[in-house]
């Protein structure tokens, strides 16, 4: 199979080059090397018994921690050396918009704080209600934050997970936390 | 015969109106799943996970082979309506799909897709139907360094000859053996990277690693960075195919199957390699007029042939995963974790252990493949109509089907952050371009290889030697060694061949 009977992916040549910067690939490479660190860290605490056989339970953890030096060894000097090699383009925007992921995590993370206390419902309706904000920011939409958006959020935000906590409580018959004991909120 | 009475059997428990029902539901959320960009087979079965801990084994096992079956059939609707590549196991079908799309031939390209997965699959089924018990009978004799070496067939496969570059193929799969390690060591009980952490003696959840890397890393991938992206929908036109286009597609629809389905069989994974070859082969053969439609306004060679052998490879990538336990994409790997909650490790005792759960599974691939057709063909128009659902909305109303999996597992809000972190990964996984199969596979099939490994070492009495005394084990080595060297070697003389041709022509110059 030859390249040439492939065609290009469309719109290929007018998008902009979204590779990231050899600095941030040596980052990553950087970052690939402390994983390894940890691993290696956390290897020296795992017992070295290998019982009747000859391998222990620490084997696997060192033989991670080797590859992974190696493999952020590697991807460290690939960056410093022209880049990546054959890193194909993700697509998107060449910048992050922090705003919208800032959003979007403050949803995440609110979720994860308040479900056990609130309820799966209104905690959820947050989450969604946060992350639809921020991703109506990301696609510069004008409305983002008007009165009626904020409305319309909340509203969609309960319709999508009030049935899906009916479904799971009452049909599936699978725990998720409620603002009540009732197993309806 | 036995077979078919086996099959029969199988058929007896899919048909019963319960079964029906759930592989009904299964097939149309996966349809919905895969028609929905942002959502993909694996993520709707990992955050449907927690039901394992409710509903029965055979009911669930055919949900979600109708939610991974569904989703192949959805999946093609998109990438022919949508001018965005998909994932890769559409993208194939997306480029000459598009074409016909845009010059008024999006029904035709739908249909033959659509009757191409069902003509495939169906093969694909009978397939298995006949040759997964033959496998499971032969793997029976497979000893711990046996199994350990097809695991490492499967790595290698998965992360080194996959994907764009091999280093970064490793670094994911060994980041997802380094997952596969937190927790307690299944054989001395010595607990490994825990931290102190309750939450983690269990080790990580496949479903944190699954929705975090899929679901939540798409959230916030295109928060980041794909706010600006315009997206352009083809028009649709009547679902019908000509009598040139059906004469078009049947030769095409069955090199496809011939090409996907060994692909499946072996235990190396992806889909990538078969569509590309079917693509390059229909391709070749085109004459004329049909070839000449390559390219430019769209063949319907290239919708058929990919989008069977994609079909065909998805369902034979069953033996591998039902006879040795071993996964190669990651739906599958999320399969065989569903498995796994139920306690049943997927093998060759499978078809003796579980043999009435098995029959049920395959004979719901057959049901589940009719249904499909019907879903895909008349009400094709219903899930076009998914493609307008505004992608602010979209995208935030699947963090909350997100929650449902990771939390519904185990009620723990760790969880929930954990998936946060997961989700960040990805996004840096994505932006950097490291594959996120070898850290699914590698975290799923971790825990077991490492197990066989062991087993294997205490086999040969604390000697590495073992993997090399035995033939079939020896034989698994050399191909290991084999998919590792011959295409680098290739590259490289290839390489070499064209660097002396210059220098020949040079040297030729310097005289003149």
């Amino acid at each position: 199979m030859s390249d040439s009977s492939l065609p290009a992916t469309a719109a290929a040549d007018e998008a902009p080059d979204c590779v990231p910067s050899p600095r941030a690939q040596t980052a990553v490479g950087i970052g690939v090397l402390l994983v390894a660190a940890g691993m290696a860290a956390g290897a020296l605490q795992i017992s070295s018994d290998a019982g009747y056989g000859g391998v222990g339970p620490n084997f696997l953890p060192w033989l991670c921690a080797v590859v992974l030096a190696l493999c952020g060894a590697w991807l460290v000097w690939e960056a410093r050396t022209g880049g990546f090699r054959q890193a194909s383009d993700p697509g998107g925007q060449p910048k992050a918009d922090i705003g919208p992921l800032v959003w979007v995590s403050a949803g995440l993370l609110v979720n994860a704080s308040l479900i056990g206390t609130v309820g799966f419902i209104v905690s959820c309706t947050l989450c969604y209600v946060l992350a639809v904000q921020g991703l109506r920011r990301a696609s510069r939409q004008p409305q983002a934050g008007s009165a009626r958006t904020w409305a319309q959020d909340v509203a969609t935000g309960l319709l999508i997970s009030a049935p899906v906590f009916w479904a799971f409580t009452q049909f599936l018959a699978i725990n998720l936390p409620g603002l009540t004991e009732t197993g309806w909120l | 015969m036995e077979i078919f009475d086996a099959l029969m059997a199988g058929f007896a428990t899919a048909i019963t109106p319960a079964n029906l029902l759930w592989a009904l539901v299964g097939c149309a959320l996966g349809t919905a799943v895969g028609v929905l960009p942002g959502i993909g087979p694996a993520v709707a079965v990992a955050m449907l996970l927690p039901i394992t801990a409710k509903v029965e084994v055979t009911a669930s096992m055919i949900f979600f082979a109708g939610i991974y079956y569904g989703a192949m059939y959805g999946g093609s609707t998109t990438s022919i309506l949508l001018n965005t590549p998909g994932e890769t196991a559409s993208m194939v079908t997306a480029m000459e799909g598009n074409k016909m799309a845009k010059s008024g031939r999006a029904g035709a390209a739908l249909a033959t897709s659509a009757i191409g997965s069902f003509v495939a699959g169906t093969i694909a089924t009978v397939v298995v139907t006949l040759f997964a018990p033959t496998v499971a009978d032969f793997a029976v004799k497979l000893g711990p360094p046996e199994y350990f070496m097809l695991m490492v067939l499967a790595f290698t496969t998965v992360s080194a000859v996959l994907g764009q570059s091999a280093l970064r193929g490793m670094t994911a799969l060994f980041l997802g053996l380094a997952l596969g390690c937190v927790g307690m060591d299944q054989i001395s009980g010595a607990a490994r990277y825990t931290a102190g952490q309750m939450e983690l003696l269990d080790g990580i959840d496949i479903v944190l690693v699954a929705v975090g890397l899929f679901a939540v890393a798409e959230v916030l991938y295109a928060a980041m960075y794909e706010g600006r992206s315009v997206e352009s929908q083809n028009t649709m036109s009547r679902v019908h195919m000509s009598a040139r286009d059906w004469k078009r597609s049947w030769p095409a629809w069955l090199r496809g199957t011939l090409i996907g389905t060994p692909f499946g069989c072996i235990p190396a994974g992806g889909t990538e390699i078969p569509t590309f070859l079917s693509y390059a082969t229909e391709k070749k053969l085109a004459k004329g007029q049909d070839q000449a439609e390559f390219g430019t306004t769209g063949a319907i060679e290239g919708v058929a042939g990919p989008e069977a052998a994609n079909n065909a490879t998805v369902t034979a990538a069953l033996i591998p995963l039902l006879t040795l336990g071993i996964p190669t994409s990651n739906t599958t790997a999320v399969l065989l974790g569903a498995f796994q909650n139920y306690g049943i490790n997927p093998g060759p005792q499978l078809f003796t252990s579980s043999a009435a759960l098995v029959w049920a599974l395959i004979a719901s691939l057959y049901i589940g493949n009719v249904m499909l057709l019907v879903l895909n063909l008349p009400m094709v128009g219903m899930w076009v109509k998914l493609l307008k659902v505004p992608k602010p909305q979209l995208y935030a109303g699947i963090l909350i089907f997100a929650t449902v999996g990771a939390y519904g597992m185990r009620q723990s809000a760790f969880d929930l952050f954990l998936l946060y972190a997961i989700g960040m990964l990805g996004v840096l996984m994505r932006r950097f371009d490291f594959p996120t199969a070898p850290v699914v596979v590698g975290m799923i099939l971790g825990p077991l290889a490492e197990a066989q490994m062991r087993n294997a070492v205490a086999l040969g009495e604390g000697s590495w030697v073992i993997f090399l005394q035995r033939p079939m084990s020896l034989a698994l080595v050399a191909i290991v060694l084999a998919v590792l060297i011959v295409p680098r070697a290739l590259r490289v003389w290839a390489a070499r061949k064209e660097a002396r041709a210059r220098h020949h022509y040079q040297s030729a110059d310097d005289i003149v």
